[in-house]
This record gives C-alpha cells, structure tokens and sequence, in this order.
C-alpha cells in the first residue's frame, strides 16, 4: 500500500548540530509504525517535522505521493496530520468539549458558537476512544492524566487526522491505563488511521506495532518488521552495540555499618524505620507510591528533618537538620525530580556540576574557575555525559544526560552514603544500563547505597538486600537470593492491617 | 571569551551600545551636557540610586525585589537627625546607629520572606508602608538642620576632585560586582533564583542567602540615606520617596531578569548611566520632566525587547 506520510532523505540541524541526518520514514494507513531510539537520537526532533514544527533543512515530505512543505502545525494538521505530544497542551480551565473543539469549532449559521453539536460531536468522539464514562461538560484540569490524554486524542482526530503521531503516550499512564491506551490505539489502527508511536517500553512495541524504525544520534539504522527482529536486537541498534547484561551487579565486599537509623520517624509518613547501611552494600527500597520511600530520604538527607529517633553515622549520633548539613556529613541524595530537585536547568552543565561543591574548589570564597572548569570536563568524561561541553545548559541534554549530571553532581562530593530516588525515571535503556554499571561500580568502591524505585526488576536486578516499605513503615526485609517478584510484590501491597500484625 | 561570559555580555553589550549612542545624541543637543562638571555632577546625583541599585541587583536575582529600600533611606534620615540632634549623641556615633537600624529594616524584610513565607513584593510593600509611617511618626514633621561642615563632606564634597560619593558608589560597585559574578556567594544567589528548590537539595542555604541579602538591601539604603541627608543639608521624613521606583528601573534595564537567575553588576551600572544621562541631557535639551519619564519608559521597553530578540537560544 501507498505509504500516506513519506520522509525522504530528511536532514535538520539547529545551530550547526546536526538533529537528523538524512533521515526517511513512511508510515501507511492502518500500520502502527513505532519510532524508537535513546533520548536525543532524533525521534522528537523528526516527530517536529512530521507535524509542522520544524522545517527541514534538506530532502522531500510526501503527504499521499505528493510534495508538500508545510509552513506552520496549522498546515500539517489541515493536511490530516495530528500529534499527541508528551506533555499535554490542553487549557485546564475549559470544558472537555471546549478543548476538542479549540480553533475548529462548529459555528451556526449567525456564526456564533453551535455548542449542541459540539458538544454531540465530542460524545461522539470519546466513544469512539472507548471513553464513555468520561463527561464533556467536565473542566479538564480535574481529569486523570489517562483522560486528559483521551482527550488530546479526541481532539486530534476531530480534524479528521489520517495521521496520528503519539510521542510517548504510555511514559506518565500506570499499567491498566496504559493497556486501556492500547486499546485505543489498535481500535484507531483498525479504522485504518496511520499511527506513528514513540515508546520505550518494548512490550507495547512489540504487542502494538507492525514496522519499527531505529533512529540512533540523528540518523536512520533501519527499518524491520516487527516480527522479523528481537528485543536484544532492536536494543543493540538503538544504543549501538551489543548491551551487557541488564543489571551489571558486582558483588561487593561488604564493609562495616556507615549509616544507622534507629527508630527515625517523621511526622506521620515516616515511622519507626529502622535499618542498617554498610559500605560496598545497595539496598533498594521498595513500596508503592505513597508509601513513604522519598519521605524517608528527605528525613536522612535534612530535607524533613527527623521529629524522633536517632540516625548514626560511623556509629556516631548525629543530628541532621538541613541537606547542607547532610551533605557536609557525606551523604548524597540524587532526588525523584531532577529538574525541579536535582538540577538548575537554566544553568550550564559546569555550574550544575560544582554547585554542591562549591567550597571546596574556592579560595576565600573565589569559585576557582579553572579548577571548576577542568573538574566539570572531567566528570564529563568519567561519566559519559553526551553534551558539546561544559558550557553546554542543562535544559538542553537528553533526560539520561540530565539524570547522569545529577549522578555525576553527587558522586564529585565524595559521600559515604549516595541515596538514589528513582535512578532511571524516563530515561532510555542505553543511558539506564549506564547508570546501572555505575550504581554497582560506585559500591564496590565502598560506597554505600540506598536505592528508592518503583521499578521492580530494578529493585530485584540492583539491590543486596531489599527492604519494602508500606504505610510510612518498613514491613518486610529480603536477602538478595530471597527477593523474588511475588515476596517483594506481596510486602508492597500489603494492607494497612496486615501491615500492623507484621 | 567562554560561552556563558558571552551569553551573559550580550544584554550588556546592546546597552552599552545604546548608551553610546544617547551620550552621542545628547552631546550634540546641549553643549553644556558633554561637560566635566555637569558628568560629576550627574555622578553626585545618581549615587544614592546606585548604591541601592547594586543590593537590589542581588534581590532580583534571587527572585525577589524590595520596595522598602525609599522607605528605609527616609527612616534613616529622620534617625540620624533624631539620634543627633534630639538626642544629643555624637554625629558619628548617630551615622553609625542610622544605618544598622537601616540594616535591622531590611534583616526584617528578610525574615518575613524567609520564615513566614511571604512573597517579596507583599513583604516589602507592607513595610514601604510601614517604614515610612514610622519616619513621619518619629519626625513629627520637623526637619532637622544645622550639620556641622565635615558632616558635609560626604555629600557635597570631592576627593581628588570627583564627588566623595561617587568614590563610595565606585569601591561598592567593585565589592559587589566580586560578590556576585565570583564567589561561591554569587553562585548561590543566581542558584536561589533560577531553581529554589534545586539550590536547597544542592546544600544550599537559600534562606541564609536571602537574609543576607535582604539585610544588605537595607543597609546600603541607609548609607544612601546619610549621603541624601549630607547633599541636602536636612532631613525630611519624605526624603526617598519613589527611590524604588528609579531603583528597579536601572536594575532590569541593566538585564536582570525579574524572574530571577539571571543579572550582572557591570548591567546594573550601564542601565543606572543610561537613566542619569536620559534624564539629565533631555532636561539640558528642554525637554519637561514628564516627557523625560515617557523616554525613559520607552527606553526600557526597547533594551528589554531588544535583548530578547538576540539572546535567543536554540533549542537543539
């Protein structure tokens, strides 16, 4: 069949850096095409020139066999192509009908706004999407993400979109939602709508998709049929080269206690926990959002300073009432938020790199820029961080990039505990196995670390010894070896009362 | 020349362009405005503006402003006329006192912001109310005169014949300028402003800095007050008024950005010369004193849209 979207030979650089490089995709009616590849390989970039955003530097866009140049989204989408971006660009104070009909709206024959068939035409569209319980009267801003999504959907396909492009529609979606997305998705695919998906997760892909196209920095690698090719392969052309094993765990020697804490409540969303940290040891922390894992860190590292219990460090009591103070003791915390927590984005990589240092490369109170310059080139390096240079900003590195900065921010101070909150949110599998290399580098170095993550084969894969926390509470402890799925999924969804007898 | 040092010139460089070009423009206008004198004489006029221009450099950076500082620069004009003459104390002694209670004025403007969470603009337009009332209330309304000559010194004086003032405004603007573009202090105050929450899980004592910060405001504003009352020879309890005002204007002309983050000192001298010059060589040209606020406003809005048409970043 005649591809509907055609990309031929297309190449955009912004200032000077090349984004994609000759890059062609098509994508035809009733296919989902994903687009994979690591975070900052192209993918977005290329998704901006398929809806308008972007014009290409060089080579053709085809829209049915026919050359078309479009000047604004505006022209792409009239052209039948819609994009459901990541972060949703939807007004939380109009109606779920006002967002769907934003710009394109039925008019009477006075011109003035027909809202029965608005709002008709908006039933219409959700039912389509499966979403019948969702009210078209509702002000978005108090929907679910998953709905305000079907509504970014909704509002796509209201201009007759024979394209649709989907930039990571599952990456904020718990499980059911996410599947309930598929759905949808497979539903849109049937009525013969070409779909262009961008995802990370390789059971979507491999459950949703027909074709798979791999960008890898800014130029094509290729083109496969889903069935044709396997998970281990599609990885090793994302990132590359072949990739090691998931989870790289080392065995570390296991030293003495670093980090103790003794019966540390806060308020009540950390009570009475109890634990021992020992160099060379990764413990991860499991439990259900809520639970009160980051609560837990934020009191170790001062944010929330503990209301009662004790915390030792080196066997020594210690009080820690800011994260100056935490950080000054050697404890390091690489938080859940990097942008909003962990780094200064406005900011250049080399001052996000010494800022938690800061005192140790000045001389009466003078940031040493020289030594600030060469200790950011160097942590640059040591840490595979991809950027043109330590005058690079922050808010322009791939999120992995970003993550790495954070890590790499934390390990410069030379800390004796390093807590990690959700190491590798949102970032790709290349940047992820990295990360994961370094965690198990850093504690056989004699580093000890507490790992926060609701991904539980990253819980299971990193971790010597896991402690599951439930209610503001540890409930459960598990050896490396006794740490499976079920023991560890169990202790998570424990009830309040259960957790109480355990 | 490294990439940040450039992007952070680029506002600097259009405004120093700019202000070549109205001194070029003003010259040729009034031949008594290209003059030693009448340049010294701006000087003299525009150091107390100055002066709080650098701590409110600082404010802005982190995010904040402070519209207290006219309020303040009266409150220690009136306490240095109180604490000398009503209460006898030795003229220097009284100095001194004015503008530590000037600094007391602004550490309270810090802990209303820092403690109990009110945002700046709230805080400091309260005691703006606040300080100036209490001025009138202590002052009754009668001004104070009669200073001895050395007190005059300060105001209306020159040493090695440029106006002592402008040697304070020239060594405070070194100070700060060090502070802010050099030390891990500066590096703070830019982190506070450009992401609170980011240079507190850094270890960052982001209150501690605004608190020094504020306080700072304070007691410049109070030097600025003791140099006012020196120049003018009295003490009147409106002396400042709208202070903040003129402030405000030669900082973000300067280029720092009112959401914080982002802002030098060389910016803040360049848009403070800009000011003085604007509204000293227009009155030399003859042009009234509301036509001179219109230039100014309009000035403004052309160096601010002016850099955000060059420094625009790429996305890529």
């Amino acid at each position: 069949m005649q591809p509907i979207l055609a990309l031929d030979g297309v190449s955009k650089s912004f200032a000077g850096i090349h984004a994609l490089k000759n890059v062609s995709f098509d994508v035809r009616p009733g296919e989902v095409h994903a687009l994979m590849g690591e975070n900052g390989a192209g993918k977005s970039t290329l998704i901006k020139v398929m809806a308008g955003v972007h014009a290409p530097d060089s080579g053709d866009i085809r829209v049915n066999g026919e050359k078309v140049r479009f000047a604004s989204p505006r022209e792409a989408r009239a052209a039948g192509i819609a994009t459901v971006y990541q972060e949703l660009l939807l007004f939380p104070e109009l109606s779920v009908a006002e967002n769907i009909f934003l710009g394109h709206a039925p008019r009477t024959t006075l011109n003035a706004l027909d809202w029965t068939q608005m709002r008709n035409e908006a039933r219409r569209l959700l039912d389509d999407l499966d979403s019948h319980e969702l009210d078209v009267d509702a002000r978005v801003g108090s929907l679910s993400v998953a709905n305000r999504q079907r509504v970014e959907i909704a509002k796509a396909l209201s201009q007759d979109a024979r394209v649709l492009i989907m930039d990571e529609p599952t990456a904020a979606l718990a499980d059911a939602d996410a599947r309930r997305l598929m759905d949808v998705v497979r539903r849109l695919r049937d009525r013969g709508v070409a779909i262009v998906y961008v995802s990370h997760r390789m059971p979507e892909i491999f459950a949703l998709a027909t074709r798979v196209t791999v960008l890898r920095d800014g130029a094509y690698v290729g083109t496969h049929d889903i069935g044709d090719i396997t998970e281990a392969e599609l990885v090793s052309m994302m990132v590359g080269r072949p990739v090691d094993q998931l989870f790289p765990k080392v065995d570390a020697e296991i030293g003495a206690p670093v980090l103790e804490l003794r019966q540390v409540s806060y308020r009540d969303e950390v009570e009475d926990v109890s634990f021992t940290l020992r160099a060379g040891e990764i413990v991860g922390i499991a439990g259900l959002i809520g639970s009160g894992r980051t609560e837990l860190a934020l009191t170790i590292f001062g944010i929330t300073p503990a209301t009662s219990g004790e915390i030792r460090l080196d066997g020594k009591p210690i009080a820690i009432t800011s994260p100056k103070q935490a950080r000054d003791l050697g404890i390091a915390y690489v938080p859940e938020d990097r942008g909003l927590q962990g780094l200064i984005k406005t900011q250049t990589i080399r001052e996000n790199l010494s800022l938690a240092l800061l005192d140790r490369i000045s001389t009466a109170t003078i940031v040493n820029r020289a030594r600030e310059s060469s200790l950011a080139r160097e942590l640059i390096k040591r840490f595979g961080i991809r950027a043109r240079g330590p005058e690079q900003r922050v808010r322009q590195l791939s999120g992995g990039n970003q993550q790495k900065v954070v890590l790499a921010k934390w390990v410069a101070t030379e800390p004796r505990v390093l807590i990690m909150d959700e190491p590798t949110r949102g970032i790709d599998v290349g940047a992820k196995a990295e990360i994961h290399a370094l965690m198990s580098r850093l504690a056989s170095q004699g580093l000890a670390v507490l790992m926060i993550s609701s991904e539980l084969p990253e819980v299971l894969g990193m971790s010597d010894r896991v402690l599951v926390m439930n209610n503001g509470r540890i409930v459960a402890e598990f050896d490396r070896a006794l740490a499976t799925p079920d023991s560890v999924g169990a202790a998570m969804m424990q009830t309040q009362d259960l957790a109480e007898v355990a | 020349m490294t990439a940040t040092l450039r992007s952070l010139l680029r506002h600097e460089t259009i405004l120093a362009i700019l202000l070549v070009i109205v001194l070029a423009a003003l010259a040729t206008q009034s031949d008594r405005f290209f003059t030693t004198a009448n340049l010294l004489n701006q000087g003299r006029l525009m150091a107390e503006v100055g002066l709080v221009a650098l701590a409110m450099t600082f404010v802005i950076v982190t995010g904040g402003i402070d519209l207290s500082v006219g309020s303040i620069l009266g409150l220690t004009a009136i306490l240095l006329g109180v604490f000398w003459h009503n209460l006898g104390m030795p003229l220097p002694v009284a100095m001194v006192l004015a503008v530590v209670a000037a600094g007391i004025g602004g550490l309270v403007n810090g802990v209303i912001i820092t403690r109990f969470k009110v945002p700046p603009l709230i805080a400091t337009l309260a005691t703006l109310a606040l300080y100036r009332g209490l001025a009138e209330g202590i002052s009754q309304a009668r001004s104070v005169r009669g200073y001895p000559d050395w007190f005059f010194v300060l105001g209306q004086g020159d040493v090695w014949g440029v106006p002592t003032q402008l040697w304070i405004l020239g060594v405070l603007v070194i100070v700060a300028g060090v502070i802010l573009g050099l030390t891990t202090f500066g590096r703070a105050t830019y982190a506070a402003g450009a992401n609170e929450t980011g240079a507190r899980f850094s270890g960052i004592s982001v209150d501690r800095t605004k608190l020094l910060i504020y306080t700072a405001s304070g007691l410049v504003a109070g030097l600025a007050g003791v140099i006012f009352v020196s120049r003018v020879s009295t003490t009147r309890s409106d002396m400042g008024t709208g202070l903040e005002l003129d402030v405000i204007t030669a900082v973000v002309l300067g280029g720092t950005s009112i959401f914080g983050g982002r802002g030098t000192i060389i910016g803040t001298v360049l848009g403070l010369i800009l000011m003085q010059a604007l509204k000293n060589g227009l009155a030399l040209s003859g042009v009234k004193g509301d036509g001179t606020i219109v230039v100014i406003g309009l000035v403004l809005i052309l160096a601010i849209v002016a850099s955000n048409l060059f420094s625009r970043e790429g996305d890529g």
